[in-house]
């Protein structure tokens, strides 16, 4: 057995050298067999890593964290599945915040930052009937060991690079996992006041005069006052209170 | 029987209330009807069958030539009219719909260089990927909860869609 700070997450797991999509492949598990839930699927270098539709996700070999994580949250109507996203990201937050003394915070929707660079992205993928979800995939890319990174990545970051230290991935991957499993039980346990407001508080940006440009192309600054249930980023402009949603805004102060 | 008494006994049993007389003598038989006797089969049955079919009977039994000529002309002819307005009121009810659980934006197929998991005419299973709802950056397979034939595809690729907005419509006896 793996993890021994989780009663599930991780209890399985698959280690692959390589492997093109750790989410494509938990995809195909679920296609074919019922894996357990808490099966993870890490692979040491991810060829086709994937981040959002259209972008990749690029990661050294051996140097960082790549997988995903299966669940089966059936508990959760289709439309509340933002909370998916607040739990993981704040499960990646907890761990990081546990080796990092600077701040780290959620750049909504659901990277991870510490000060104005990313240090970790999130891709979830659900499997849908009706109003509820039957299956999510988490896919998670967390840098840890990667001290340069490429040009095209001018904003990365990692722990090493912010704590100076080289770390034990299969040690950092195992308080991931407990992270990840106590935000999840949170979740579970209908603990949603609590998963808002530690959301809340560690949204970047949050309350702070920011300037941002619409689809249109207009430059306008306003303030984060937080999100709606369906994940809409809430900012006060001086239009008042407007709801955004990802394609339709580009933050113009993140470095 | 001489054929004079069998005269005799048909005017008797006309004038009777009878509507059957049966008679044997012997090897000589004979068996006699009045209008009485289809009168009243007639009226016993419409009791037992169902309103709607119950005009069709006293046509076909009791006046077997000409009246029976009228259906035969009206038959196909009526078949031809209704089954198109039977199937066009039938349109909007007896599909069923596919809708977005959320607010998202609609991917017919996986990935752009992909064709669309279903398309006009494609049988589907339930529990089989039809669409990709995207939502706040997180990405929705979307199954099919019923079996059937794709009558329409309603919403286009890459839009936005609402909470409950229809992107398929699926003909379950399809």
């Amino acid at each position: 057995m793996n993890n021994t700070n989780t009663l599930f997450t991780g209890k399985v797991l698959f280690e692959f050298e390589e492997l093109t999509s750790t989410n494509d492949y938990a995809i195909e598990m679920l296609a074919k067999t019922k894996p357990t839930e808490g099966t993870v699927i890490s692979a040491t270098l991810q060829t086709a890593g994937r981040g959002q539709i259209g972008s990749r996700w690029l990661a050294n070999a051996g140097e960082n964290i790549t997988m995903s994580i299966i669940l089966y949250p059936t508990f959760l109507m289709a439309r509340r599945q933002f909370l998916l996203s607040q739990f993981c990201a704040l499960a990646i937050r907890d761990m990081i915040a546990q080796h990092v003394d600077a701040a780290v915070s959620i750049k909504w929707p659901n990277d991870i930052y510490v000060h104005h660079r990313k240090i970790a992205g999130i891709l979830i993928q659900n499997t849908l009937s009706g109003q509820f979800i039957q299956n999510s995939v988490f896919g998670m890319g967390i840098n840890i060991n990667q001290v340069d990174f490429p040009a095209e990545l001018p904003n990365a970051t990692s722990l090493a690079q912010c704590t100076g230290s080289v770390y034990d991935l299969k040690t950092v991957r195992d308080q991931c996992l407990a992270c990840f499993e106590q935000r999840y039980l949170q979740l579970k346990q209908q603990k949603i006041d609590l998963i808002q407001s530690d959301y809340l508080k560690h949204l970047h940006f949050l309350g702070e005069n920011t300037r941002f440009e619409n689809a249109a192309g207009l430059i306008f600054s306003g303030t984060i006052t937080g999100t709606d249930e369906s994940g809409q980023l809430l900012i006060d402009t001086k239009w008042g209170e407007q709801a955004f949603e990802p394609k339709s805004i580009r933050f113009l102060d993140l470095f | 029987m001489t054929f004079k008494e069998i005269q005799e006994l048909i005017r008797l049993v006309g004038k009777s209330n009878l509507t059957e007389f049966k008679m044997k003598q012997g090897d000589f038989e004979i068996t006699l009807r009045t209008d009485k006797y289809e009168k009243g089969k007639v009226q016993a049955l419409p009791q037992a069958l169902p309103i709607a079919q119950a005009p069709v009977l006293p046509a076909t039994v009791s006046t077997p030539v000409s009246p029976a000529s009228a259906p035969v002309h009206k038959a196909p002819a009526s078949p031809e009219v209704e089954a198109p307005a039977a199937a066009s009121s039938e349109d909007e009810s007896q599909y069923i719909a596919i809708k977005s659980p959320m607010i998202g934006t609609f991917y017919r197929s996986p990935s752009p260089e992909k064709p669309p998991y279903i398309k006009v005419g494609d049988t589907v299973e339930a529990g089989q990927v039809v669409c990709i709802v995207e939502a706040m950056k997180l990405f929705n397979e979307i199954e099919s909860e019923v079996s059937g034939k794709v009558v329409k595809v309603v919403t286009e690729d890459a839009q936005p869609v609402e909470y409950d907005q229809v992107l398929f419509l699926i003909d379950p006896k399809g």
